[in-house]
């Protein structure tokens, strides 16, 4: 499963913000462009942002295997006609080309995954959303990170109830409606003690954010992530 | 006490209630990727709890919420935390090839939401009848067929028929199963609003 | 000092509270005894306005609760039933500061803040370490300091112990009784008397939303027959 690893990395020591920058100019080029030229470009500059997180390929795509099902399959997918000549080999790498764009942003948005912890995650997003909805998303993603195991406990306990007394033997909709509701029943309990807590510790719009700063390393970085958005014009 | 709290600005009792089940609800839904799914007979696709808390968002939560709990979803997906199907993570994922779907999601809720405010008057979803909630439910799914069959036919360069063939027919039985599911869920009246 | 003055409260035309006066010093220990529903909970939410009485009014350290809702949240910190549901992060650390944060202070008094209410829990250094990973009589610790960095004069406790084990409701209750030698008033909802009341200097019972006993431990415990309150089995306290 991927997800953040403690690491003396370059990746790790760079700024969220630079590192979130850098996936959006990466991502908005690579959507705009599809030659094989343009392609081997991101190839290497994608090799270079997994390097810099140590991200083990194997891992990564272990991660992403429903994605590389999709993506392995579209292109044939792709080529496959009803009548003659029943595959059109350049509808199918065309789709391929594109397939494999994807696979790259996946790759670069990885590296992110691997090198930045939540709570950097949390701040980068107060800093950088002005006002109450950078506020409610900040400290909701810290929530949903205290809540995702809280949860987990929740649902395979009603489903282990459930199996208990055979409940595995009723009917698919029954067994999802059971489950569904009494998992945002018990989610909604929890919701309004947590809201009483909340209330009691003067939780605010205008807290004291978490402290982030860009250092020397961050702003090439912040140059590239640029170059990078203006080259989806062009 | 000593230190400087003129300007300390309270969240408003009544933004904390919803504020914390739409973020609660955002954890559910992540939640849901880690429990094994329910497989059903004659499909490839088992069901799994993720859209069906998409509906109940929308439909317990509001418009606003239910469309701010997904949002958050997203965002915690996209920050690393695995949330997304099979556990994945990570921005690339929302510009990646189930993008559409992902983000079809806030969409539906939204919709979801806004029909259950206009026709009841205390946001209960329970005074909908049966017809109008199927077909709320059917419009929402349909725009995250719409939404998620477009993005992977422009992202993977597929037809309009092929992105059909791949993104939305496989889906069809599991998702009307999950309707039903949740006509029960909120016929039973068993979630206070 | 918290006071409530002829406090009432109804939930949808059920009285809860009827016309409750009382007042708690600083640095008392004051164990609030009651069986479910006897409107204990009602009482303490009303000590820094999570709820507003129908009628009457709640003062902290002299000003109303609804005059000034920071200060009367800073000032009474409040421990819930069922720690799991408090936390705001994944982390201890993070947690702690929280209530710091939401009062605007600089990083560096937030710091302090979380080094020291993990020190007076008996869980210092442990700042980074995950909160799910944490036994319930841990957790229950972290609740407790996560309202204390908001160094408060009084300390609010709703049935801590549901779920504890007695080793942990020990060690949890040796860190109260030592908060109070150092001056935080402490305030102590249970329904359940047993091992807390040698550390009581006062005890009140509700019954029915109204305050049914006052007073030292070793009188009030005579008058609790009959308010489904577990009593201690020696009479002595």
């Amino acid at each position: 499963m991927l997800t953040y690893e403690p690491d003396e990395s370059l990746a790790h020591r760079l700024d969220p913000r630079a590192k979130l920058a850098v996936q959006i100019g990466f991502a908005a080029t690579a959507l705009a462009h599809t030659t094989p030229r343009a392609l081997i470009a991101f190839s290497a500059l994608t090799a270079v942002a997994m390097a810099t997180a140590r991200l083990s390929l194997r891992r990564t795509l272990v991660s992403y295997r429903l994605a590389l099902v999709v993506l392995a399959l579209a292109p044939l997918l792709a080529g496959v006609t009803v009548g003659p000549p029943w595959f059109d080999r350049s509808a199918a790498v065309a789709s391929g080309l594109a397939s494999y764009r994807v696979l790259l942003i996946l790759l670069v948005s990885a590296a992110y995954v691997r090198s930045t912890p939540v709570r950097d995650s949390r701040a980068a997003i107060q800093r950088t959303i002005p006002g109450k909805p950078g506020q409610l998303l900040g400290v909701g993603v810290g929530l949903v990170f205290r809540f995702l195991p809280v949860l987990r406990g929740d649902l395979r306990t009603i489903r282990e109830a459930m199996a208990a007394r055979l409940g595995t033997e009723r009917g698919v909709v029954d067994r999802a409606s059971t489950i569904g509701m009494l998992g945002v029943a018990r989610a909604f309990d929890r919701a309004d003690r947590l809201s009483l807590a909340l209330r009691a510790r003067c939780f605010a719009w205008n807290p004291t954010l978490p402290a982030l700063a860009f250092s020397r390393v961050d702003y090439p970085v912040l140059g590239l992530a640029v170059i990078l958005a203006v080259s989806a014009f062009y | 006490m000593a230190t400087d709290q003129h300007s300390v600005e309270l969240v408003d009792d009544d933004v904390v209630k919803p504020f914390a089940r739409a973020a609660v609800l955002a954890a559910l839904m992540g939640a849901a990727v880690f429990v094994g799914s329910i497989p059903i007979p004659f499909s490839p696709i088992p069901i799994s709890l993720g859209v069906i808390v998409v509906y109940l968002a929308g439909l317990y939560l509001g418009p606003y919420w239910g469309a701010f709990s997904l949002l958050l979803y997203l965002t915690a997906g996209a920050v690393g935390l695995p949330i997304f199907a099979e556990r994945a993570s990570g921005l690339g994922v929302l510009v990646g090839n189930s993008a559409g779907y992902l983000w079809s999601y806030p969409t539906a809720a939204l919709l979801i939401g806004a029909v259950v405010h206009r026709l009841s008057e205390d946001g209960d979803p329970a005074d909908l009848s049966r017809p109008v909630l199927v077909v709320t439910l059917l419009a929402a799914l349909t725009v995250i067929y719409l939404l998620g069959a477009a993005w992977l036919g422009y992202v993977l360069e597929l037809s309009t028929v092929k992105a059909i063939e791949i993104g939305v027919v496989p889906f069809i039985p599991g998702d009307l199963i999950k309707i039903a599911a949740v006509v029960a869920i909120v016929e039973a009246e068993r979630i206070a609003t | 000092m918290i006071e409530f003055r002829s406090v009432s409260h109804a939930f949808d035309d059920v009285p809860v509270l009827e016309d409750v006066s009382l007042s708690i010093d600083a640095g008392e220990f004051v164990l609030l005894a009651g069986a479910n529903g006897s409107g204990k909970t009602t009482l303490l939410r009303h000590s820094n306005g999570l709820l507003e009485p129908d009628s009457g009014e709640v003062l902290v350290d002299g000003t109303p609760v609804a005059e000034d809702l920071i200060a009367a949240r800073s000032s009474v910190g409040m421990v819930f039933q069922h720690p799991r549901d408090q936390f705001v992060a994944a982390t201890v650390g993070e947690d702690i500061a929280f209530g710091p944060e939401n009062l605007g202070l600089d990083r560096a008094e937030i710091d302090r803040r979380v080094t020291a209410a993990l020190e007076t829990v008996n869980m210092a250094g442990r700042e980074d370490e995950r909160i799910d990973a944490l036994s319930g009589g841990e957790q229950s610790r972290v609740a407790i300091a996560g309202a204390l960095a908001m160094e408060p004069t009084h300390l609010v406790l709703d049935e801590p112990f549901t779920g504890l084990d007695a080793p942990a409701r020990r060690s949890v209750l040796e860190r109260l009784a030592s908060l109070s030698a150092d001056g935080t008033g402490v305030l102590l909802a249970t329904h359940d008397l047993r091992d807390v009341c040698e550390l009581a200097d006062r005890v009140i019972a509700m019954h029915d939303g109204r305050v049914a006993v006052d007073g030292p431990p070793a009188d009030a415990l005579a008058e609790l027959d009959g308010l489904e309150v577990r009593v201690p089995d020696t009479t002595r306290c």
